[in-house]
């Protein structure tokens, strides 16, 4: 039997649809959760959470979200090797909640993504993540290929990666920067990020490596009609292109 | 001018308009009943002195299945798996609002053109904003102020709502600024079987009037009056009251929300009416979506959810909170849609008091009656407050300036085109829509700025799309409002063909100045006059516009002429797309149009300091140049296409470059054409099949080479280097 995936809706979240939409298309027994109906979250076997605007983004992107009820089984499931996958304001929610990079106790965030740089702007860009650890390091990447270059959409004001230096190096060390800004041949530098992310961050995995936050969007860039210019195959409704991440997640789910 | 006495009520009616009320009620109006009439009869509300002439435009066709009349329009896209899907259009102003407090103003624009869209039972798929800003280039100026808090306040509003910004436009001019244009589009998509009315249904007697959203207060009071007079900078501070404030947490929720009652009413089977809160507040929404159906209505504004107590009657019933919309329900469902609001959706935890709740009930009598307090604070013949009132104001013919002289000037390219490229109505919009989300909701096939058009595929699992162009160029109002008018419709249209989609439809927005000076309401009558009768040209109609007059300061400098036309396409199968940029080396480029060229209202005649006539505008050479454009695209020889405006051939070749550029192909053209820089109408196509050469209405102007250089007559440029210059005028506005 397939494995469950919940999308988690929040008041304000808004990438629920086309996120479901490609779980269901990649294979995923997926459905939304909605706030105020998550009594039996715990039935299910994985989380995804969505992008948005959750809570407002009051305070600070995913600050509130973290604190949310439905964020008791998030990170009960989680510490008990559940995987879960935000999007960001996913990605946000997941560092707000402390998950991670996961290296301090839970809701007491050790890094944030916070105000974009230089200029404290909302920005919206085609970009490509890199995949910066092994594939294996992380179940949800782990059907990727080595250096696998994932097509995505950044769009967000609060994506650039922030911790002290001592955090930053624990970041590093700990291997938990899942993926780094490319530009479309693999090449990575400091104009492929899109927000001045500190070490180029796209995205960050926990030690365990169950739980990944990723900043960009490719949900957004998941199937041929995304991007004509670059199709795979004759089906323009069939998911390519970011599609590639969430086929990885699905499999890990179902335990292929 | 005398001034009115000082029992004058602070109303914008004419005093022949007091009198009018004061005579049908036989006794003085109450102030609720000012306030109402302030709001109903204002332009903003009753087109008073446009509707007579907007009736000449045409608003039947074959692709129409809801003409002008609701909160929007609706063009029939296609099949789908046994269903009809509409795509439903609606198109606004929000002016006034923006000039004053432009974060807020823009913002609020964006959640009110998503409601009307919403409320014919759609899913919002896209907006797009065509623009109008005054000269930025003063860094202190409020020109400058306005131009940048108005496209922050679009994209916190489109951002947090998850609608994506697919398309839209800007022009920079001194015209705008003590009066900016801030237009709004919205697009959604609907099953046609499914489309909900803003208005009570048939049997609708003794139904609930259901309102849902923000708690009422005391913000936008006096809005849609507000609208309709002209901006006076000293009146700066009080006119800020009028603007309304935006929520689009709320807003994204209860978007969120209806679409789960939609369901609900499907599965149920039952018909009923939904209508956005615009201008009126409560009492126009409530008193338009009885009228509609034939009926009158009764409300308590005791049970209205408001914010702050103690508001007046008048504030409850016509000011415009934003976020709030008005359903008829049958009595047996509204427990169940109030439910959904309240229970499932939360509403009154997403923002202070917000929630659905009954306010009163529709009544066979045409009457619209208010009570507050146990009293009865408006009792009026709804058809006399609803009805259609009418202003015949005198004019003068729309005079189109003629220089006269039509000899075309020598120009030295390799010193003009770079400015033009630089020009602030040519230069890249990106650091301008970059702060919008263009690509949420994963439908994206050609995004914002990728093309002369946006596209969508909005419907899953369907290869239906969706495109969406705009237009609308001052320069050319300025010489002439009617010519201006015709050629926003052929660009518009050209655009959306560009990109291979079948025009479906038309909206309008009609900017301009006090219509009460003849020469400003004949601008506006010529304009009108040349919408319709490009439409009628090409076959297609206006679903969906709007009015925006009393676009001037109070010093008496109004707006150039501004008709802003938005055109829908659509595809049978989105795949069939014309991907941007120049594709490959050795292909031919044409030149599809008209062949008449001239200078008047071009980038190159203001860069170079000249004037001239605007382009003669062909019908004949227009349908025969869209007629080969979507040969060439049916007969699958179409590499590239772009519809050439701004800046004149030469600035489509090098867009067309340009997005080879960032697609990764080295890819450039040689050019030999002698006046590149006129904005001739017409396309630029790159064609794998020179076969097309042959047909009359084409010429080959050039051909693509393997390196990326533009060779022009022997002048020879970068791509990077034009690139560069292109890409960096707007990052000193938005960095």
């Amino acid at each position: 039997m397939k494995r469950r995936i919940a999308v988690l809706v929040f008041p304000g979240t808004n990438s629920e649809d086309e996120t479901l939409r490609l779980l269901r298309d990649c294979g995923g027994e997926a459905e939304l959760v909605h706030w105020s109906r998550a009594q039996r979250l715990t039935d299910y076997d994985a989380y995804v959470l969505p992008g948005g605007f959750a809570y407002e983004d009051r305070i600070r992107a995913g600050a509130v979200s973290a604190h949310d009820r439905m964020m008791d089984d998030v990170i009960a499931g989680a510490i008990s090797g559940k995987l879960v996958f935000g999007i960001c304001n996913g990605a946000q929610i997941l560092l707000e909640a402390g998950l991670v990079p996961g290296t301090g106790p839970v809701r007491r965030p050790t890094a944030a993504f916070t105000d974009n740089g230089p200029v404290p702007h909302f920005v919206c860009r085609h970009v490509y993540m890199k995949l910066a650890i092994d594939p294996s390091r992380c179940a949800i990447t782990a059907a990727l290929p080595n250096d696998a270059a994932i097509p995505a959409y950044a769009a967000h004001g609060e994506g650039r990666l922030a911790a002290s230096p001592e955090r930053l190096q624990e970041i590093v060390a700990g291997d938990h920067l899942a993926f780094v800004y490319a530009h479309r041949d693999g090449r990575i530098d400091a104009a492929a990020v899109p927000n001045g992310s500190a070490l180029g961050c796209a995205g960050l995995v926990n030690r365990e490596g169950n739980v990944l936050a990723i900043m960009p969007h490719p949900e957004r860039d998941g199937w041929n009609f995304n991007h004509l210019d670059r199709q795979e195959g004759n089906d323009v409704l069939a998911p390519s292109g970011g599609a590639a991440l969430f086929r990885s997640f699905v499999d890990a789910v179902n335990g292929r | 001018m005398v001034n009115p006495p000082a029992s004058r009520p602070n109303v914008a009616l004419s005093d022949d308009e007091l009198r009018a009320i004061a005579q049908h009620l036989r006794r003085e109006p109450s102030t609720v009943e000012l306030h109402a009439f302030d709001a109903q009869w204002s332009e903003h509300c009753s087109y008073k002195s446009s509707r007579r002439h907007l009736k000449k435009l045409p608003v039947s066709g074959a692709n129409v299945v809801l003409g002008p009349g609701e909160d929007s329009g609706i063009l029939h896209l296609g099949e789908h798996d046994g269903e009809r899907y509409g795509v439903v259009v609606a198109h606004e102003s929000h002016n006034h609002p923006s000039q004053v407090v432009p974060f807020e103003g823009a913002a609020t624009g964006i959640g009110g053109i998503v409601r009307d869209v919403l409320c014919m039972g759609a899913q919002v798929i896209a907006v797009a904003d065509p623009l109008r800003f005054g000269r930025v280039e003063r860094p202190h100026s409020h020109a400058r102020y306005v131009a940048r808090s108005a496209v922050d306040g679009i994209g916190a509003y489109g951002n947090a709502i998850g609608v994506p910004n697919l398309a839209g436009d800007a022009y920079f001019d001194e015209g705008f600024d003590d009066n900016c244009l801030v237009n709004v589009v919205a697009l959604g998509i609907v099953k046609e079987s499914e489309i909900v009315h803003s208005h009570a249904p048939p049997g609708a007697d003794g139904w609930d009037i259901v309102l849902v959203g923000k708690a009422t207060d005391p913000s936008g009071f006096g809005g849609a009056s507000f609208s309709s007079v002209t901006l006076d900078s000293s009146d700066a501070e009080s006119n800020k009251g009028a603007v309304q404030v935006p929520d689009p947490f709320l807003e994204n929720v209860l978007m969120r929300a209806s679409y789960r009652v939609f369901a609900m009413l499907r599965e149920r089977g039952v018909v009923a009416g939904f209508k956005d809160l615009g201008a009126g507040g409560i009492m126009g929404c409530s008193a338009e979506i009885v009228a509609g159906g034939g009926y009158g209505a009764d409300l308590n504004l005791d049970d209205v959810n408001v914010a702050v107590d103690g508001l007046p009657p008048e504030v409850i019933a016509v000011g415009e909170t934003q976020e709030r919309l008005l359903w008829v329900l049958p009595p047996e469902l509204t427990a169940s849609v109030v439910g959904i609001y309240n229970d499932e959706f939360t509403l009154p935890h997403v923002a202070y008091n917000a929630r659905a709740t009954v306010v009163g009930r529709v009544t066979q009598e045409k009457r619209y009656v208010l009570r507050h307090r146990g009293a009865i604070v408006m009792d009026v013949d709804i058809e006399f407050l609803t009805g259609r009132i009418d202003d015949e104001l005198s004019y003068v013919e729309a005079i189109r300036h003629d220089p006269g002289h039509r000899e075309l000037p020598a120009v030295d390219v390799e010193d003009v085109f770079p400015k033009i490229l630089a020009h602030r109505d040519v230069c890249s919009r990106e650091p301008l829509y970059r702060r919008y989300d263009w690509a949420v909701r994963g439908t994206t096939v050609l995004p914002r700025g990728a093309a002369d058009a946006g596209v969508l595929a909005p419907v899953p699992g369907s290869t239906l799309g969706v495109a969406l162009s705009v237009a609308g160029n001052p320069r050319y109002g300025r010489i002439d409002a009617r010519a201006a008018a015709e050629l926003a419709v052929l660009e518009a249209v050209r655009r959306a063909i560009a990109t291979g989609a079948r025009p479906l439809g038309l909206t309008d927005c009609l900017n301009f100045g006090n219509p009460h000076k003849p020469e400003r309401y004949g601008e506006l009558i010529a304009a009108i006059d040349g919408l319709g009768h490009a439409a009628r040209e090409l076959g297609l109609a206006f679903v969906s516009g709007n009015v925006s007059l009393y676009n001037e300061s109070k010093s008496g400098a109004a707006i150039p002429p501004s008709a802003i036309v938005a055109c829908v396409g659509g595809f049978r199968d989105v795949s069939r797309v014309v991907t941007p940029g120049l594709k490959r080396a050795g292909s031919a480029l044409l030149w599809v149009g008209s062949r008449e060229l001239a200078v008047g209202g071009s980038v190159l005649a203001e860069v170079l300091g000249i004037d001239g006539p605007l382009p003669e505008i062909s019908y004949d050479s227009e349908r025969a140049a869209i007629a080969i454009v979507e040969t060439a695209i049916s007969a699958g020889v179409m590499l590239s296409c772009r519809a050439i405006s701004d800046g004149g051939m030469l600035t489509a070749l090098a867009r067309l470059a340009f997005d080879a550029r960032n697609a990764g192909r080295r890819l450039g053209a040689e050019l030999d054409f002698g006046n590149p820089l006129c904005e001739a109408g017409g396309f630029l196509c790159e064609v794998s099949d020179e076969g097309l050469v042959d047909v009359s209405g084409s010429l080959k102007v050039g051909t693509t080479i393997g390196e990326p250089r533009l060779v022009v007559n022997g002048t020879s440029f970068d791509v990077a280097a034009l690139y560069d210059v292109w890409s960096k005028p707007l990052t000193e506005i938005y960095p």
